[in-house]
This record gives C-alpha cells, sequence and structure tokens, in this order.
C-alpha cells in the first residue's frame, strides 16, 4: 500500500492473499465442480479454453495456478483508483522469480500472436524513472520494480505509484488518518478491506448529487431507515473481508454517527442495550427479518421522510379511517405496537384434501408485540374482518369467489383465517394461484401476527409460545437482521423453476432453453450458501453492518452438507 | 394510393394464380411482399429461399409449414394456462406476442391477429384470463378453417358475451347488444340487417347467460316462440341464427372484403364484380384457409394494387423487426410498447376493431415507431438492449464491411438497396445497428 498515493478515492487491499485463495483449494473446488449448475458451466467451450489456457501456464511456470499465485501475491495486493484515471494494480512477491517468468511468458505468447496476426501491439515501452515498463495492450502498462508488479491503464499511473514508492510510505494512502480508522473498524483479522474515500467523491461533479439520494417509497424508508444517512454522511466507507472456514464475513464500517434528532431516528434503539429481538424459527423457513422501528415515530415524521408523498398519505389514512374506524393513525394505531418489528417467511406444505397450487408462493408473516393486548385487541380484529370483507365484496363484483372467514383455536389462542371455498375445484393438482392465500390474524399473548396462511400462523403461535416463556434479550445497538436459508430459496426456486422460467421467457425476451438455465444457476448460487446474515446497527457510535455467509460443503456420496 | 387498372379489376385475371414470367419476374421484392403479408416478415434465409422456390412453393409453406406447429402451439397454451386472473390478460398479451415471435406458422398467428380485430373482444371486459386465452384459441383453431366453426364457436363464447356487454339474456328483456354486433360487424355488415331482425335474434339467444365466468345455457329462460330474422320465420335459437347469418351472401361477401383489406390492398376499394368469385367461394363452405390460398397465390397479390398498399400495424411493424433480425425481445414490454403505439392487444379500440389504415401514422405514433425501433436496436440500456444483435445476423450472412451491411440491411427489411442510409460509424457492430435503424424508421418499412 506504500506505492497507492493519498489522493486514491478507491482502494482495495488484500492483506492476506492466502486467505482469499483458500475457498479455491481442492476442498472448495472440489465443492464447487460437485453442484449441477457448475458442472454444466464447467462444459462451456468458453469455460473449457479458458482452463485449458491455465493448464498451458502452469506447464510453463511448472507449477500449480494457486501456489503459483500464492508466490507472486504472498507480500499482499492492492488496487486504487486515482483522479485523472491514474488507476493501479499492485502485487507484491514473496518468490518474484514466480512474476517475472509469468512476464517473460506472457511476452513471449504476444510477440508470437503478433507474428502470427500482425498486429502492432507494442510489447516493450520507454523506461519508467529507469525501471523497464513493457506494455500489453493499449491501455495496460507495466513493471517489475523490485518485488513489485506494478500494473496500470498507461504509463502515468505506473510513474505516480513509483514516484509514491521513493517518497515513503508516510505519505501514502495507508497513512491517512480516514484509512487507518477504517482499518481498525474492520479488525486485524479481515483478510482484505475495500475503502472509499466518500468525502472525496463528493468533491465530484454529480456525485455528491447521486450520494443525496431520498427515497420517497415509504416501505423502503421504513425497511432501510438509517443506511441512507449513513452512507450520506460518511467520508469514508469501508467493507472488510474476513475468510472463515466454510464462510465468509463482510463488515461495513463507516464514521457516519447517527443523530437522535433525524427523521430516521425512529430505527435508532431508544436507550443503550435496546435493540432488536432475535429472529423467529419455524419449519422450512427461507428468511427471517427482525427490525428495531418505532412506528409511532415513523408515521409522525412522514413529512419529512416524505414529503412528496403527502396526496397519497391522505388517501391512505382516509382507507385506514375505514378499517380503524376513524382512529387517529399516528397515536391510536401505530402506537400500539411496540419497536421490535418481525417477519418471517418459509415455504408452504399444502392440504391435500384442497391440493396444491402449480405457482407455489411462500407463506409469509409480520409478527409485532403490542403495548396494550387488551386495549388494541378488538381494534385490530374489527379491522383485519372489514379488510377480508371489502376484498370479498370487490371480488365478488367480478363475479369471482370471496372468502370464507372463520375462527378456530390453536393451543388456547382463537384466531381469524379467511379461505377460499374448496368444495368445487377441479383440478387438485394445479390450484389457482389464490391458494397460496389463506389470510390469518393470531394475537396470542402479547404478539399481533398477520400471516397470509393459518399454517405459519400456527407455527408462529408455536414460536411464540415458546419465547414467552423466556423472553431473550435484545441484540444491543443492532436495528435491522435478515436471515437467509440457501437450501430453502433453492427448494422454492426448484419447485417454481417452470413457471419462473416461462415468466422470463416473456419478461426478459429469453428462450425457454435459456431462462431455465439461468434459473438453474440461480438454485446453484442458492445451493452455494447455506446461510446468510446481515446485521445492521452502529458500533462504538458509528453506522456498521456485517454480512457472514455459510458456505455448503460437500459430503461424500451425500451432495451438499453444511459447513456449521 | 395506387388504383386499381382494368386489368387489376378483371376478375379473371385478378385471380388467377401467378406465374413468373418475363414481365413480371419473381423478385426479392415479392418474396418480401409474400413474407410480410402472410407472416410478420421473412428473415434472410427465408427470403432467400422463396426465391429460389418460386411463388408457389413459398405459398404452400406458409400455408402448411415444415415444423412441429401443433406441439408448438400445445407448449405456448400450456404456458398461457399459468396466466391468472389477478394480473388481467397481460400476461396473455406479452404471451401471444412470444408466440408471434417463435412461431413455425405466422400466417396461423397472422389470420389470429386479423380476427381478433374482426371480432374485437375487449379483455378489460372479461374479468377471467382464462375465457380470454379460451378465445384466443378458438380464433386460433380457425384461423385458416372453417368460418362456420368459427361463428358457431363465437356464439357460444363466454368472453364475446362479456366484451359485448351480453351476459344476461332474459326472456323478458332480451339483451340486443350480442346480435346487433353479430349482424353489423361479425357477419352480413352494415345494412343488410334491420332493427326488426335485430330483435328477432335477441329473442333467440334469450336464456344464454354468463354466470361465474362460464356460459350457461337456461331452458326457462328460452324464447320458443316464433321470430322474423332476415326474411325466415320459425321458432329460432341460437344455432338457428348462426344457420341463417351464414346463409346470407352479405356475410361471405363481407368477410372476403375484410380479407381483401388484410391481405391485398386498403387503399383501394374492390368492386363487388373483383370480389365475387372470391365470395361465391367462400361462401359455398366458409373455408378461410381456401380463400387465403386464392388470395395468396393470385396475379392481384404480386400486382401494384397490392404490393405495399397497406400501412403496417404496430404489431406487424415491431415483428417485422424482431423475426428479421432473428432474435426476441421481453414481450411483456413490448405488449406494452405497442399500446402506446395504438395496438394494445385484447384492448382494441371499438367494437369495430382497429381502424388500421392512416389511421396508425399520425405524428405521435410515427415518433413513437422511431423510438421502439432505437429501444430494439441499442446495445445497452432499456429492456430491449442487446436483445437483437444486428450485426451478428450481418456476420452470419457473410457481410464484412458497414456499407455492405447497410444494403443488405436495405435488402432484409425492404428489398430495396436504394433504402441503404449513409454509413458513418465504423465500428461494425455500431455501424450495422445504425443502418438497421435507418431502414426500418423509413417510410418503404411502414407499410406492408
Amino acid at each position: 500500500m506504500e506505492c497507492v498515493p493519498a489522493d486514491a478515492f478507491l482502494a482495495v487491499e488484500v492483506m492476506k492473499p492466502q486467505a482469499v485463495l483458500s475457498p479455491f483449494d481442492e476442498k472448495g473446488a472440489a465443492m464447487l465442480t460437485a453442484l449441477p449448475g457448475v458442472q454444466d458451466q464447467l462444459a462451456k467451450p468458453g469455460v473449457k479454453q479458458f482452463f485449458q489456457i491455465v493448464k498451458v501456464i502452469e506447464n510453463q511456470l511448472g507449477t500449480e495456478w494457486r501456489a503459483g499465485l500464492g508466490q507472486m501475491t504472498g507480500g499482499g495486493v492492492a488496487f486504487a483508483m486515482c483522479p485523472q484515471e491514474r488507476n493501479v494494480f499492485i502485487a507484491e512477491a514473496s518468490d518474484v522469480s514466480m512474476t517475472k517468468r509469468l512476464n517473460e511468458f506472457l511476452l513471449k505468447a504476444a510477440a508470437s500472436k503478433k507474428s502470427s496476426d500482425g498486429s502492432t501491439a507494442l510489447f516493450e515501452a520507454q523506461p519508467i524513472d529507469g525501471v523497464p515498463a513493457w506494455t500489453l495492450g493499449p491501455k495496460e502498462t507495466h513493471v517489475i520494480a523490485g518485488n513489485l508488479l506494478i500494473i496500470s491503464s498507461g504509463a502515468e499511473g505506473v510513474r505516480a505509484a513509483l514516484a509514491q514508492r521513493a517518497k515513503g510510505a508516510a505519505s501514502s494512502l495507508a497513512a491517512t488518518p480516514a484509512y487507518q480508522a477504517a482499518k481498525r473498524a474492520v479488525g486485524p483479522d479481515a483478510a482484505a478491506m475495500v475503502f472509499v474515500n466518500t468525502a472525496m467523491l463528493k468533491q465530484f461533479p454529480g456525485f455528491a448529487e447521486k450520494l443525496n439520494f431520498k427515497n420517497a417509497n415509504p416501505l423502503a424508508v421504513l425497511l432501510f431507515a438509517g443506511i441512507g444517512d449513513a452512507v450520506q454522511g460518511a467520508n469514508w466507507l469501508a467493507l472488510g473481508v474476513r475468510v472463515k472456514d466454510g464462510g465468509l464475513a463482510l463488515q461495513l464500517a463507516s464514521d457516519a454517527k447517527p443523530a437522535a434528532s433525524s427523521p430516521s431516528a425512529f430505527a435508532l434503539p431508544a436507550k443503550s442495550g435496546d435493540g432488536i429481538l432475535p429472529n423467529i424459527t419455524v419449519p422450512r423457513q427461507i428468511a427471517a427479518f427482525s427490525f428495531y422501528r418505532d412506528l409511532r415515530r415513523f408515521y409522525q415524521a412522514k413529512d419529512q421522510l416524505f414529503p412528496e408523498r403527502t396526496s397519497g398519505l391522505i388517501f391512505f389514512e382516509n382507507m385506514m379511517g375505514i378499517f380503524f374506524s376513524g382512529r387517529d393513525m399516528t397515536d391510536d394505531v401505530f402506537a400500539q405496537a411496540a419497536p421490535e418489528v418481525r417477519f418471517v417467511v418459509a415455504n408452504q406444505e399444502y392440504d391435500p384434501a384442497i391440493g396444491t397450487p402449480e405457482a407455489q408462493i411462500p407463506a409469509f408473516a409480520v409478527i409485532l408485540r403490542l403495548r396494550d393486548p387488551a386495549k388494541s385487541n378488538e381494534m385490530l380484529e374489527e379491522a383485519f374482518q372489514k379488510s377480508i370483507g371489502l376484498a370479498s365484496f370487490t371480488r365478488g363484483q367480478q363475479a369471482q369467489p370471496g372468502f370464507i372467514i372463520e375462527r378456530p383455536v390453536h393451543w388456547n389462542t382463537r384466531y381469524t383465517v379467511a379461505r377460499f371455498p374448496s368444495a368445487a375445484i377441479k383440478d387438485r393438482a394445479r390450484l389457482d394461484i389464490r391458494y397460496n392465500f389463506r389470510p390469518t390474524l393470531a394475537m396470542p399473548g402479547q404478539y399481533l401476527v398477520i400471516s397470509s396462511t393459518d399454517g405459519l400462523a400456527a407455527d408462529l403461535m408455536d414460536a411464540l409460545g415458546r419465547e414467552a416463556k423466556q423472553m431473550p434479550a435484545p441484540l444491543a445497538g443492532i436495528h435491522s437482521l435478515a436471515e437467509l436459508d440457501g437450501a430453502q430459496v433453492s427448494a422454492v426456486l426448484q419447485r417454481n423453476l417452470d413457471i419462473i422460467a416461462r415468466g422470463n421467457m416473456v419478461k426478459q425476451g429469453r428462450s425457454l432453453e435459456d431462462a431455465r438455465a439461468q434459473m438453474n444457476a440461480l438454485i446453484t448460487a442458492a445451493q452455494v450458501v447455506s446461510k446468510l446474515r446481515l446485521t445492521i446497527g452502529a458500533d462504538a457510535g458509528a453506522s456498521c453492518a456485517t454480512l457472514d455467509v455459510d458456505l455448503c460443503q460437500p459430503a461424500k456420496g451425500k451432495g451438499l452438507a453444511r459447513a456449521r | 394510393m395506387t388504383t386499381l387498372t382494368e386489368q387489376h379489376r378483371d376478375p379473371a385475371w385478378a385471380w388467377a394464380r401467378y406465374e413468373p414470367a418475363a414481365g413480371r419476374p419473381w423478385t426479392l421484392a415479392l418474396a418480401g411482399h409474400l413474407h410480410r403479408r402472410a407472416g410478420f416478415g421473412g428473415t434472410w434465409e427465408q427470403l432467400q429461399r422463396a426465391l429460389r422456390g418460386g411463388p408457389q412453393r413459398t405459398v404452400d409453406g406458409l400455408l402448411r409449414p415444415a415444423g412441429d406447429v401443433a406441439g408448438f402451439n400445445r407448449d405456448f397454451d400450456k404456458y398461457e394456462a399459468s396466466a391468472d386472473d389477478a394480473r388481467g390478460v397481460e400476461d396473455l398479451r406479452a404471451w401471444w406476442l412470444q408466440r408471434m415471435m417463435q412461431s413455425p406458422h405466422p400466417l396461423l398467428e397472422k389470420m389470429t391477429l386479423f380476427w381478433h380485430g374482426h371480432f374485437s373482444v375487449d379483455g378489460g371486459k372479461v374479468n377471467f384470463t382464462r375465457l380470454a386465452q379460451r378465445h384466443v384459441a378458438l380464433l386460433r383453431g380457425q384461423a385458416l378453417g372453417s368460418f362456420r366453426e368459427l361463428l358457431r364457436g363465437i356464439v357460444h363464447d363466454a368472453a364475446v358475451f362479456l366484451s359485448l356487454e351480453a351476459a344476461i339474456n332474459r326472456k323478458s328483456q332480451p339483451n340486443e347488444q350480442f346480435p346487433r354486433w353479430l349482424m353489423e360487424c361479425y357477419t352480413v355488415g352494415h345494412g343488410n340487417y334491420t332493427e326488426a331482425d335485430v330483435r328477432g335474434a335477441a329473442r333467440a339467444f334469450a336464456g344464454w347467460f354468463v354466470l361465474q365466468g362460464e356460459l350457461r345455457d337456461i331452458p326457462r329462460e328460452h324464447d320458443t316462440e316464433s321470430k322474423r330474422i332476415l326474411g325466415q320465420q320459425g321458432p329460432f335459437n341460437s344455432d338457428d341464427v348462426v344457420r341463417i347469418l351464414l346463409e346470407q351472401p352479405a356475410t361471405a361477401q363481407h368477410i372476403v372484403r375484410k380479407l381483401y383489406r388484410w391481405l391485398i390492398s386498403e387503399t383501394a376499394e374492390p368492386d363487388a364484380r373483383l370480389i365475387a368469385p372470391l365470395a361465391a367461394a367462400f361462401g359455398k363452405d366458409y373455408d378461410v384457409g381456401k380463400v387465403v390460398e386464392m388470395m395468396l397465390r393470385s396475379n392481384l397479390f404480386y400486382s401494384a394494387a397490392a404490393v405495399r398498399q397497406r400501412v403496417k400495424c404496430p404489431v406487424e411493424f415491431a415483428l417485422g423487426i424482431v423475426r428479421a433480425l432473428e432474435g426476441a425481445v421481453p414481450a411483456m414490454n413490448l405488449a406494452h410498447d405497442l399500446g402506446r403505439l395504438g395496438q394494445s392487444l385484447f384492448f382494441p379500440p371499438t367494437t369495430k376493431g382497429w381502424t388500421g389504415g392512416r389511421d396508425w401514422i399520425n405524428h405521435a405514433t410515427l415518433a413513437g415507431r422511431h423510438n421502439l425501433a432505437a429501444a430494439f436496436l441499442q446495445a445497452t440500456g432499456g429492456p430491449y438492449a442487446g436483445k437483437l444483435n444486428p450485426g451478428e445476423v450481418a456476420k452470419k450472412h457473410g457481410i464484412s464491411t458497414p456499407q455492405a451491411a447497410a444494403k443488405f440491411f436495405a435488402e432484409l427489411f425492404v428489398q430495396d438497396a436504394a433504402v441503404a442510409g449513409e454509413v458513418i460509424e465504423r465500428d461494425a457492430d455500431k455501424a450495422a445497428r445504425h443502418a438497421a435503424y435507418a431502414v426500418v424508421t423509413s417510410p418503404e418499412f411502414q407499410l406492408a
């Protein structure tokens, strides 16, 4: 990093190249090649040709590619983007002879190509500051200086890097306070770090304007609260990458400190020790989300958060006035909810007596904690039943079947479920899409569950019953948590593969084969990821986010197994 | 506008088979004309094959293509079946356009489009997507088949009843909407029926109701009394109405005139003498395929009275680009964009369908056509970017220079090298895109 000038606005530093290469070791390669989608990719002519070229280089250098790459980058790798398009890539070798041998091989290969097709590419450029320089194309210049390979898009980039090297580390990007703060934020065990100097970028025309985006969608504002503020208020952003056994961890850090006076402060835990509740776990769970959102404060700040939506909000309030019998949305409705808001998405199991829809949509639910269930339960029940009645009425106007409302009991909770009539179904193997939905309202104890199906609502009532017996401690300082299960995502994609592929034919102009291949690639990606966990909050007062990715491991003869 | 000459108006000459001769040779321009009218324009390979094969063999291939048409349509019927009511007919529009892009039998889709304009069912009034799907399947099933069977299907098609706001047909208050449009638009045409005929036919349709998305015949509501319809008297029911209408020479004449306008020319109105042989033949068995075949093989079809005597509808304009460039574009977006050009499938503007002709072109729609062509042909940005690759198509056919590409696209799209645009761009891919754009936005390409 001592060759990277201090005016770089984006830098990538790989501190531990071996750690970054480790997922591609034999075990990792076996894992990847075990996936059907990857096998399909490897069979493609272009990919085959690429691996043939790698093989030729391995033969020339007398080493396997991972070992060779390890030797050429053992001291670390850096890439930086500086003003005036002075972009530079630097690799510090632990064994520079390997770098030199690769350089000679590439120059020979280029010379042979030149003589065969008469291309006019220049291979040896003028020395830069006394260091021999080569070029393999119109926008590439490189030198080997000591044990460093420096590549840039032009001679100016290489010259700047060499000049910086001569000046010494004290004036490089690595020595700036922002970079050092970023390094501290991602921690000493990070294998690599991406650093963005947003303070500098904000001085570029157009960038500040783009950065100053304002999302006008109330739902997006509610869900992504604080993220926009963090990016806009930051002088720097840093993304740290950790490679763990069987997984990756990405940590996004910044120096932005969320302000309690900001309209987005509805997402800030009110006092020290406050934060989200852990996610709820149900069978066949695809994803779960937990948020700390003070809905009353959110709605109260609506005119600052999305002023251009005022007319839409007036309509919303008029509609809600029907469901909530004219109550004030801020104080009488939203104020009833505690700030812990959770969502769950899970694959469905269908009742064989009714049948299976052709398009299988996962069930989803929102779970709130009520401040005063005795006060709000009837209000919520009334609003739910009115909305179901309205939906049924609207469908009836179009000669479509409406809902039947039932009030069954699960354990000791009476809940409300609205279902479509099922007696006259003709083909139970290919039900209409509407049979994915059985809107349900349940209020077990202090909780409110609004679910797209009664099955998920029942699973949630079970889970909440367990939680109520021993309330978990909040995750202090965290305001958002998202967790995803790769196997369940893969399962839902597989169940709907044909329908989604067909949809992509008309949405993306693909052939059915292409659309299927695209879906298979997505399914493969989902199979690779065992678990994904994203947390967003504040660490020592500054905004930060962490993404943990657990990868699947192949188990002999059993396909993929969980790494952890 | 071309006026019909004496020779054009002579039925014996007009409907005789076209045989290329020294004075009237079979050219790339005529091959292109045939593919435009009997489909959505040809690919370079199809045009070359047509040129080699001659007109009659090409017509054979267009009427009875070699591919597995039944299998193709079965697959697409299955795809369409997953369209749900919640999205209305939006998915169906996209699927139909996708079918038009890929069909091995473009003439079948072209004729299905013709019948869609003829019966003009409004998807906005048909609340059930499967009804709209069944309706188009009915049109496709008889697009080149029997008009008799088609009409029998139409009078038992719930989508048509809903579209004409005739879902309730009570004996005590017969609904005149359905029989009026049945006579005015679907069969005998304006001036060939009276209000008394409409009232009589309305009584014959009493008892037909659309309930819960199904057409039901309720016998207690039948009007079994005698009615007078188009000069005939009896206790007629709906099937009798169809029979009576098909017995009217005006029905065959009305349909043949519309087919003439669709396949031959919309600029010169044919006189009764010219269409008489076709109407007489059609009236015998109502075989649509036979009339279409007669038209496509005729001298008149390959004469100046027909070539470029129609304005392309937006579907023909867009599909003409897509099919010629051997690609596919996102049909969902295309359905929306065609709506902006004035042709929203399943949403004809009136019960009489699209007026067509010069009405397709005005300042706004012409600019819209240019914009759509630009969106189709740009390499990046927008929903269609990169979906069509004129450079690849040119390369595939051995075109290596920008100048040659400009000429190639002029011949591919309008079969006239003189329409080739000026070549400024040096980059082969960009040059091909610019050349294709220049041709598809030319006045010549707007004509079918």
